[in-house]
């Protein structure tokens, strides 16, 4: 089959590699038909996600028909069409008995590198390094998907796949940032980040009550479909201090709640933004905080900071004294897809939200190599890149 | 409440004393390093002296070398969400030791007597045979070493955990390898290290008793690895999906 391998730092290619078996009892085959690239994916393609080797194949938001089931999936069949969560979860572990799939005990096989850099390990992910599983992602024509008695969710109704192929990821990871605010009616909500993960969780505030929210970004594309979702926009390159600009938004008092939907890779710019870029490239610091830093200066006092961002290490100059003293609550975390997945179908599928209009590019996966370097740079007013395996017609 | 880890027909002098490590290596320390200090003594200049200090620092280390035996103490504990009961009866049961096992393979000879090999994968086979000291049925099995080079002995037990959570497992070790230096380099080598294999071991452990399966990402596809990647393959235990089966078990 076809798949998309990382070869290095900005090196991705297609490349023929064997069909994926089944390898444990639990596990199912399925014939992909749709997959996306995420922003972190773009992690893994600038470099900066340690253990990866070349060859790993990558992908994390996949969905698409059942082909094969282990002995031991019971609630699958061929043919069943399914969206398959970016997290891997065995079900029967503490964590995934109390919803907090992406912790799973179970379902890492390199667990102990993660526990050397963490303590302990969360759950496995598809295509995302070896320290997380080294599981071969979904950017490819078929994928073997472990526990998947327990991921995967069928689909049966007649949506089409760009309305439930966010599932499994994006949706969930934008919706449970804006949960984690703990929304009370009133409440306004700043969300640094207008990328798919960002335009998500405005659009999940708004559905959990939000009165307001504020989105930040610089790109133009993106500040407008995120006034298309209701929200007041903040473009921070035309703006000096966003901090004292939030805080003229809300009546002095700062947002309810900060979501940082951007991550170890944010922009700055200044001398504490150098100051990052310095550490990062030197690896003496694996993340850049700038966002991290203005969220938890500008959120208001008591408030909340929900970060669906990724982190990988460790940072610095973080504002922890004002967070202290504001008495912050942060919350943070890979996403608990499996919690999600059945009420955010429910929503779609009641037409309270349409999640295919994140999508700006379709191309095949021939063309991944390219779409890569477009969604990373931001060229063509690009936000989310679709990928259909399959399509033979447009080559690289 | 006394355990007993005392080996019924085997008599073991303490553990934790030397016991003879790689006379050759030792010896060319003391006997090299002595020499090199005579020689810089007698050159009477600070290269000289600066000879000497390096020879004693060598014979120092050779002598405190042939005093280290390959030796140490491992504590692990885990928690694994069954009963202290069930626990114990699927790890008493030999039949499921290959299951979880890592780095080393166990039989049970009859009675309370246990042979374990270790290393055959790395190709440096080395065979103990151990006998089951004590136990009580649910709460803990304690072992020790009988013949063979490598002594060890030590007591798992089951204890329930808070709440609900089930059981907390702990193993309680303490080994002894002859060859002191030639052990700890040969196990660096091929990456054994005792706490690590038994966390490794009741990860799969529970990975069994909870998931029915141990996860693997062993066998699937994977693009051109190149040079690096290939001899990286052994960190990362990948096998090509070609030459996985279906009825091989996960870890193996």
């Amino acid at each position: 089959m076809k798949a998309l391998c990382w070869q290095g730092k900005t090196d991705v290619r297609v490349e023929t590699v064997d069909d994926p078996k089944i390898l444990n009892p639990r596990d199912a085959i399925v014939k992909i038909t749709r997959t996306a690239i995420c922003g972190s994916d773009l992690h893994l393609y600038d470099g900066y996600i340690p253990t990866m080797e070349p060859g790993d194949i990558l992908g994390h938001e996949f969905m698409g028909e059942v082909v094969e089931v282990g002995p031991e999936v019971k609630n699958l069949r061929s043919g069943d069409r399914v969206v398959v969560p970016f997290t891997i979860a065995c079900g029967n572990c503490y964590y995934c008995k109390h919803d907090l799939w992406s912790l799973c005990d179970n379902s890492n096989p390199n667990a102990w590198i993660a526990e050397k850099m963490y303590g302990f390990s969360g759950s496995g992910l598809f295509g995302y390094s070896h320290m997380l599983g080294g599981y071969a992602g979904g950017q490819a024509q078929y994928a073997r998907v472990p526990f998947a008695d327990v991921g995967p969710i069928k689909i049966s109704s007649d949506l089409r796949d760009e309305q439930v192929l966010f599932l499994s990821d994006i949706f969930p990871t934008g919706y449970m940032a804006a949960e984690n605010c703990d929304i009370t009616p009133g409440d306004v909500i700043a969300i640094w980040g207008c990328g798919p993960v960002g335009q998500f969780a405005i659009r999940s505030a708004f559905l959990l009550g939000a009165e307001k929210v504020i989105a930040i970004d610089r790109f133009p594309e993106r500040l407008s479909m995120a006034r298309d979702a209701g929200a007041e926009i903040l473009n921070y390159s035309e703006t000096d201090d966003i901090v004292e600009e939030l805080k003229w938004k809300t009546g002095g008092r700062g947002p309810d709640a900060c979501i940082d939907a951007v991550g170890m890779e944010a922009h700055g710019h200044g001398l504490a933004a150098a100051y990052d870029n310095t550490k990062q490239a030197m690896r003496v610091s694996f993340d850049r905080p700038n966002v991290l830093r203005q969220a938890i200066q500008a959120c208001c006092k008591g408030g909340v900071v929900s970060i669906p961002g990724v982190y990988g290490g460790f940072l610095d100059k973080v504002p922890f004294g004002a967070s202290f003293g504001k008495a912050l609550t942060m919350k943070m975390g890979q996403t608990h897809v499996h919690r999600y997945l059945q009420p955010l179908l429910n929503r779609i599928q009641n037409g309270e939200i349409d999640p295919s209009f994140v999508v700006t590019h379709r191309m095949s996966l021939e063309e991944a190599p390219q779409a890569y370097k477009t969604f990373r740079d931001k060229q063509q007013h690009c936000i989310k890149v679709v990928l259909d395996p399959w399509d033979e017609t447009k080559a690289a | 409440m006394t355990i007993i880890t005392s080996s019924k027909n085997y008599a073991h002098p303490e553990l934790s004393r030397s016991s003879d490590s790689s006379k050759l290596i030792t010896a060319a320390s003391v006997l090299g390093g002595t020499a090199l200090a005579a020689y810089g003594i007698t050159r009477r200049s600070w290269g000289g002296a600066a000879l000497a200090v390096a020879g004693a620092g060598l014979a120092l280390y050779g002598v405190n070398d042939a005093r280290k035996p390959y030796s140490g103490k491992v504590r692990v504990g885990y928690t694994i969400g069954k009963s202290p009961e069930e626990v114990y009866a699927y790890v008493r049961n030999s039949e499921h030791w290959p299951k979880f096992l890592q780095g080393l393979a166990m039989e049970s000879s009859g009675n309370d007597s246990l042979k374990l090999t270790f290393g055959e994968a790395a190709g440096f086979k080395v065979v103990s045979e151990a006998e089951i000291t004590d136990e009580e049925s649910g709460k803990f099995i304690a072992w020790s070493s009988a013949a063979g080079p490598v002594q060890h002995r030590g007591v798992v037990h089951f204890n329930p955990a808070p709440g609900k959570r089930g059981t907390e497992i702990s193993v309680a070790f303490e080994f002894k390898a002859p060859a002191g230096p030639v052990a700890r380099a040969v196990a660096m080598f091929v990456g054994w290290d005792p706490e690590q294999l038994v966390r490794e071991s009741l990860r799969h452990l529970k990975e069994l008793l909870e998931a029915g399966e141990i996860p693997t990402a062993s066998g699937q596809p994977v693009g051109s690895r190149g040079f690096r990647g290939a001899a990286l393959r052994v960190l990362y235990r990948e096998t090509p999906a070609e030459d996985a089966t279906k009825t091989r078990m996960a870890g193996d």
